[in-house]
């Protein structure tokens, strides 16, 4: 809604007009703002696409570290399942020498005693 | 100077009189409007990638440059800067506004007298040709008190303008 102005306010926005800034005002504006560059420069870092960037590598290190830690704990697996292996084998080498060893142990006494004929 | 520099500076020079204005007429000081206004030329510098349009651009500069040039003049005022407190007083144009400003005109020095947010609103109104309805889009400011500073702005304004003229015609 446009609303009407009496003389007074009429008055009011001729005496009101823009005044033009000082001479050289652009000018300065300028040079204020070269002084800042160097502080302005790490504001790229907030502009949408490093944003995305930042969001993107953030997520590949996730993932990477993911993969690597899985990996980690694949080889582990595998390493404790040969460790395991190996002692079985070791196990199983060892008592087939016991069994070898009660086999011998055994052998005369089982022999003599089928040697012996008791018959009359 | 590069495109974006080139483009920056012609932003400057198409706003440069309406921030200086409003800082002028609201801050009462020549020195003390220039430095308001190029602040608020290097903080439009830093939020330009925010404003989508010249539109949004005139917008965000009418409104931070009155907001930036009310706190330059509670500052000066809280520092006692005499002058400040002069053109705050409310009562009426003294003699030290009229010595402190040579160049300004009477509406000028009188709208001085007003207190900030009417002088905010006053100019809005009158300087950029708003009508209430955007001053309170712009200024975020309740449409009522919007009309409530215009109406006692412009009545204040309207009394001591017929005191003054009574004054000088009485010599």
């Amino acid at each position: 809604m446009v609303e009407r102005m009496d003389e007074f306010e009429k008055e009011l926005r001729d005496h009101l007009q823009a005044r033009p800034a000082p001479a050289g005002f652009a000018d300065g504006v300028m040079r204020r703002i070269e002084g800042r560059k160097p502080r302005r420069s790490w504001r790229f870092l907030w502009q949408p696409a490093w944003r995305w960037a930042a969001v993107a590598a953030l997520v590949a290190m996730t993932v990477l570290g993911g993969l690597a830690r899985e990996h980690q704990q694949r080889v582990a697996g595998e390493r404790a399942r040969e460790q395991v292996l190996l002692a079985l084998r070791i196990t199983g080498t060892t008592l087939n020498q016991v069994q070898h060893k009660v086999n011998e142990d055994q052998s005369p006494a089982e022999h003599h005693g089928h040697t012996i004929d008791l018959r009359p | 100077m590069d495109d974006a520099a080139q483009n920056f500076r012609a932003i400057v020079e198409r706003h440069q009189g309406r921030v200086y204005s409003i800082a002028f007429r609201i801050v009462g000081d020549a020195g003390a409007a220039e430095e308001v206004a190029q602040d608020v030329f290097l903080e439009l510098h830093r939020s330009l990638d925010r404003l989508e349009s010249d539109a949004h651009v005139t917008a965000w500069l009418r409104r931070v440059a009155c907001h930036r040039a009310t706190d330059a003049l509670r500052r000066r005022a809280a520092r006692g800067d005499a002058a400040a407190e002069e053109y705050q007083d409310g009562m009426g144009l003294r003699t030290p506004v009229r010595e402190f400003m040579p160049l300004m005109n009477r509406i000028e020095q009188l709208l001085l007298t007003l207190p900030p947010a009417q002088r905010s609103v006053l100019l809005l109104r009158y300087q950029e040709d708003l009508e209430p309805e955007d001053i309170a889009i712009e200024m975020q400011m309740p449409l009522a008190t919007v009309r409530s500073h215009l109406q006692r702005g412009v009545k204040l304004l309207r009394e001591k303008a017929q005191r003054t003229l009574k004054e000088y015609s009485r010599g």
